[in-house]
């Protein structure tokens, strides 16, 4: 060993430069302090667009609904109420007369003898349907003039903003400029009331004619139809009692009645209705797009959790060391498909396949097959759950594989099989880890855009749940998707922009809601695995 | 287990060892895990089967659109020319299909034949005009991802203490991991494309989808720093070394590697993402190429076409039909391969590091 | 920065029964005051009240049960504990040549270079034994090839290393087995030319012949610098230091000649652990 060397003076003990490092040194870090703070603004900045953007919603659709009620349109639409329901009383005779005319079919009964026998009935069917003529007229002329007022209001209005902004801009010379036509809207309203006298008067004519029509209503050969044909009676002679009361409503209505603030938050919460760009009315009720997104995403998980569950356990604790080695990444491959290729893969290739196996023999016992629709819940719902499997996979399989190994080796020690060991002491220790996965998962499924707006069929109306299961084959919309497809096409500003904010909003609180929840549940994990 | 012995002995009434060997019960259990096993297995191997089929029939039916059978063997017109209409017609009995451009010069040199062909948007030409606009779009955000993601993991790993604030950022991070690609498209829409006035333009795209990745680049980043084992920071610190040179020296470089390669798997996600640049950046057709601007400044101002929002609005917005399959299958062939040779890229050399890295 | 041309020659090895004449600490101000420090992570308090005048140039060794706060004393020595989240100083101080360590005037990067430190574990980076040395110096802004040629071998020498890895300086730290590993983190300290070298149970993790290794080298390095060790091993702490602490739970009970405290400990506490009746 040698002996140790003099140490010399190398490094200046402190060196002036020393200052300046800190300085710098300091600096640096304020740099990724600021960096790491960015997460924060970010979010931050979302929901202040989205709020700044979408918050002006409730007055603009606040005010829509005031011109709704002070142009009369309310009032119109109320007979229109009467005069839709005794539509689709029509509808349904027709519907009546079809599935006769299948079941004589299926007896082979030539077409023409049907015709014949189904003759009183048609004859019955087309009297119904013109007790409704001149309800139908009142409603046209009615609209016409309520239509006419809501124009006048609307371009006054719009003038008089235009004033208001220039005498606020200082340019008083020209809002002066500015010519606000008066709108008569008493005269026009009153035209309107005169609609309700009309109304009784026809409702009293439409009541007795088919009071007269009900003693001649022929009877049905087929005593299902049959049947059917008398819930239809039963049903007309409800509506017909119904129409005093509708009566009753036009004459306490009233164009000056105030339409509480509120009002316009329910109407986008509870409003069961998106329509836009209408000539009479727009309404941005978000309950059809919430049902369709919630809709498709539990088809989407209901496939997906049993696939990526029982896959994160066979990979976890059933799969050979090579399986693993080649299925983990492969699932994790999947996850990057890139969602618009999916869709394309929906429209192209499975929504043709849904509706040929609906048309196929083999499903013929199914009520509500064969489907009209090829894109609908279920075909996005299926791809959506290809998005979801690897999401649930992923974490699923990560909680699984940190229960300690202490659980399992004690289970084992007890005599426990594989299975036991499985079903008794892993899923149930993991089981806030494989619920958090399938919540994250849903996250996916419910914020997926370019899947739904490919393949969910795009039809804005709340599924026709008396089908039951059927309901899932049938066309939705969804936030996403409206999002998606109506953004690029609204006037900036304008109230429909500010309800497609709004739906953002929405979407925004439930996935933050869904990811509040996945993190207290992994949290929970977390400590019951110490 | 116990307890399940004891409960079958009062139903039975023989002694719990008797039970615990019973042959029978053993085998039944036996059955049911056997079952049990082959559905979970089942289950797995129906997943994978989806998803290679979803790669054979991309694969095979855009194939015919991208390779040739003659040399070069690939269709080098569809990978490097712009999109155009597609015209069909009937012309002396023959079906004629021609892009917008042949469809001009075939008129010159048949004068006075007129023909009644229907015209069928994006059909013919190529896809390099999206290629492109994708390529800048990733390349962009991934920049501005890395640069902010990376500078948030070193403080959250290296300088922060846990405290009220740093919880803040951690939350907020999660959050803003889950938050759908179309709320982000709407906000980056709001602040970018209208509040700062930069309408549909790459700027707006890439600080929209640089945003988005921003979570999952700070997560893989952190974890990667953290591996670095507190030794070495100590060893350095305890040298004098100040806290950035330890950082520069002594843990970026280890850390590297892995914050690089989970990366990638970000540049999938940004490629693969239509929502966002719906309304921020993307345009269905443009017919400059994003190079042909007059000043510098327009490049950053300028919308493009991208492969994603191509796809869509091929298979969304013309018909299914022969003329279209070609465009539709061939540009998500390409799209496809080229997201999912990225994120191959990621994870092999993922597997690769896990087995070699060890401190 | 003390130069240490004028010390006094030591011929031979010190032995147990020999020690090296050392200043009595009553007598000199030592070089490390350690003032009434209180130090707690959290709520939890670790150390309690410790008074303690480490004395220069010689070998100060900490023993104690685990858990009785020395290794955290020893950090708290060139504040590697600011780098633990919840770690805070209760009350008192530590001087360092009458200058307060913790004072906010102190740049705790120059305090760290004037104490250096070897850990428990052997921790080489990932780089060539001789950037492992060199590393320190760079940091610290010198860039001349030679000097640090030169500085980088007297620092291997002085661990006792030089002729072992002379040939292969440019493959990995980490090719080395773990006793020349230990030295090679001793090389890395010294090449910083630190006053004081903290040493926190740099044997525990080798074998007996690694370990007689060091411990030489611990009692060749004492001349010119103030060395403090941290240990759990009885012997170690006789053999090589000259002045001896021990602690039991977070306080200290007993601080002396090495010499004294393992003939004629002034406490119980000490002599049932010496003797290991307890620890």
């Amino acid at each position: 060993m040698e002996g140790v060397a003099d140490p010399r003076i190398l490094i200046p003990a402190r060196s002036t430069s020393r200052r300046t490092q800190v300085v710098v040194e300091q600096g640096i870090k304020a740099f990724f302090g600021g960096n790491a703070l960015v997460a924060v603004v970010v979010l931050a900045l979302i929901t202040i667009f989205l709020f700044r953007e979408g918050f002006g919603f409730f007055g603009q659709n606040l005010a829509n609904l005031r011109l709704y009620r002070q142009a009369g349109l309310e009032y119109v639409d109320i007979i229109r109420g009467v005069s839709m329901e005794h539509e689709s009383l029509s509808r349904k005779l027709s519907e009546i007369r079809l599935r006769e005319v299948r079941t004589m079919e299926k007896r082979n009964v030539p077409l023409e003898e049907i015709n014949a026998k189904l003759a009183p009935f048609d004859q019955f069917a087309s009297s119904f349907s013109d007790t409704a003529e001149t309800l139908h007229s009142l409603v046209s002329d009615l609209t016409e003039k309520a239509s006419a007022l809501k124009e006048k209001l609307f371009a006054q209005a719009e003038l008089l903003a235009q004033r208001s902004q220039l005498e606020r801009a200082g340019a008083q010379a020209e809002a002066a400029r500015i010519v606000v036509p008066e709108v008569d809207r008493t005269a026009a309203l009153a035209s309107l009331h005169q609609g309700a006298a009309t109304y009784e008067s026809v409702s009293a004519d439409m009541t007795a004619k088919l009071y007269s029509l009900f003693a001649a209503a022929p009877p049905l050969p087929d005593p299902a139809a049959q049947k059917n044909f008398e819930q239809w009676k039963t049903r007309t002679r409800e509506y017909l009692a119904a129409l005093p009361a509708a009566s009753e409503k036009l004459r306490t209505w009233s164009s000056e009645a105030e339409i509480p603030w509120y009002r316009s938050l329910s109407s986008f919460l509870f409003g069961r209705e998106w329509i836009t760009a209408s000539f009479w009315q727009d309404w941005y009720g978000i309950i059809p797009l919430l049902v369709g997104s919630i809709m498709v995403s539990i088809v989407a998980l209901v496939i997906a959790v049993p696939l990526g569950v029982s896959s994160a356990i066979y990979v976890s604790e059933i799969a050979s060391r090579h399986e693993k080695r080649l299925i983990k990444p492969y699932i994790e491959f999947i996850s990057a498909i890139p969602s618009v290729v999916l869709g394309f893969f929906g429209i192209a290739v499975v929504g043709q396949a849904v509706r040929a196996a609906s048309q196929s023999h083999f499903f013929k016992w199914v009520s509500f097959f064969p489907i009209s629709e090829r894109l609908n819940i279920f075909t996005a719902g299926c791809l959506l759950a290809l998005m979801a499997v690897p999401t649930i996979f992923t974490l699923s399989e990560d909680a699984l594989r940190n229960v300690p190994r202490g659980f399992k080796e004690a289970s084992y020690a007890l005599g426990a099989n594989r299975l036991q060991t499985i079903g008794r002491v892993l899923v149930p220790a993991s089981l806030s880890g494989i619920v958090s996965a399938i919540l994250l998962g849903l996250g996916r499924v419910i914020g997926e855009t370019m899947v739904v707006l490919l393949c969910a069929g795009n039809r804005i109306a709340i599924p026709d749940f008396t089908q039951g299961l059927g309901a899932i084959f049938q066309p939705v919309h969804t936030m996403t998707g409206i999002i998606a497809q109506e953004m690029g096409e609204v006037v900036r500003g304008s109230t429909h922009y500010r309800a497609l904010f709004m739906v953002g909003l929405v979407l925004f609180t439930i996935t933050l809601g869904i990811n509040y929840l996945a993190q207290k549940l992994v949290t929970r994990f977390r400590m019951s695995i110490g | 287990m116990e307890d399940r012995g004891l409960r079958i002995e009062e139903h039975r009434g023989g002694s719990p060892s008797a039970i615990l060997h019973s042959p029978s019960l053993r085998r039944r259990g036996r059955l049911l895990e056997k079952t049990l096993f082959w559905l979970f297995r089942l289950a797995t191997y129906f997943v994978l089967a989806c998803a290679t089929y979803i790669f054979l029939d991309i694969g095979i039916k855009g194939g015919r659109t991208v390779f040739t059978s003659k040399a070069p063997f690939i269709n080098v017109p569809f990978l490097t020319e712009p999109p155009q209409t597609l015209y069909v017609f009937d012309f002396e009995g023959k079906k004629q299909t021609l892009s917008d451009r042949q469809f001009r010069e075939w008129k010159v040199t048949h004068p006075g034949v007129s023909v009644e062909a229907s015209s069928i948007a994006y059909s013919a030409g190529g896809i390099w005009p999206c290629i492109v606009g994708t390529a800048l779009l990733v390349v962009g955000s991934m920049i501005l991802a890395l640069g902010i993601g990376v500078s948030s993991a070193i403080y959250l790993s290296e300088y922060s203490r846990n405290g009220r604030w740093i919880r803040l950022v951690r939350i907020a991070i999660l959050n803003l991991a889950g938050v759908p690609s179309i709320v982000f498209g709407l906000f980056g829409f709001g602040l970018f494309v209208i509040f700062f006035g930069w309408n549909v333009s790459l700027i707006a795209g890439w600080f929209t989808l640089g945003l988005m990745v921003l979570p999952a680049i700070i997560t893989a980043s952190e974890e990667s720093l953290r591996a670095v084992p507190q030794g070495l920071r100590e060893g350095s610190l305890a040298l004098g070394a100040s806290k950035w040179q330890t950082i520069r020296k002594n843990v970026l470089p280890y850390a590297m590697p892995g914050i690089l390669t989970s990366s990638i798997l970000g540049i999938a996600r940004v490629a693969g993402e239509t929502a966002p640049i719906m309304f921020t950046a993307a345009y269905a057709m443009k017919d400059e190429m994003p190079w042909q601007v007059q000043r510098m400044t327009d490049f950053f101002f300028q919308g493009v076409m991208a492969l994603p929002y191509h796809i869509y609005v091929v298979s969304s917005k013309i018909p299914q039909n022969e003329y279209t399959a070609r465009v539709q299958y061939g540009s998500a062939f390409v799209f496809l391969f080229l997201v999912m040779l990225i994120a191959l890229t990621s994870i092999v050399l993922r597997e690769r590091s896990r087995s070699r890295l060890s401190w | 920065m003390v130069t240490v041309l004028d010390m006094p020659e030591t011929t031979s090895p010190i032995t147990l029964n020999q020690p090296a004449p050392a200043p009595e600490p009553e007598v000199e101000r030592g070089m490390i005051e350690i003032d009434r420090l209180g130090f707690a992570y959290g709520n939890h308090q670790v150390l309690h009240d410790v008074s303690l005048s480490i004395p220069a140039r010689a070998v100060t060794a900490f023993i104690g049960p685990s858990g009785c706060g020395k290794t955290t004393l020893l950090r708290c020595l060139n504040r590697m504990n600011d780098l633990i989240d919840s770690a805070r100083i209760t009350g008192g101080a530590i001087r360092i040549e009458g200058v307060d360590i913790n004072a906010p005037s102190v740049d705790v990067v120059d305090l760290r270079r004037r104490v250096g430190m070897v850990f428990q574990k052997s921790n080489p980076f990932p780089k060539s034994i001789y950037d492992n040395v060199a590393y320190g110096l760079r940091i610290a802004g010198v860039t001349k090839r030679a000097l640090i040629d030169e500085a980088v071998e007297r620092s291997l020498r002085s661990a006792a290393l030089w002729d072992e890895v002379k040939d292969r300086l440019h493959v990995s730290g980490y090719g080395l087995s773990g006793g020349q590993q230990q030295r090679l983190c001793i090389a890395r300290a010294l090449a910083v030319e630190p006053e004081i070298v903290l040493m926190d149970e740099p044997c525990s993790a080798l074998d007996p012949i690694a370990t007689a290794k060091v411990e030489e080298l611990i009692r060749q390095l004492k001349q010119q610098y103030t060395i403090v060790i941290v240990t759990h091993n009885m012997q170690q702490a006789g053999r090589c230091s000259d002045h001896t602490a021990f602690f039991y739970l977070g306080r200290l009970i007993e601080f002396d000649l090495t010499t004294k405290i393992f003939s004629n400990p002034g406490q119980r506490q000490t002599e049932e652990y010496i003797t290991g009746r307890f620890g």
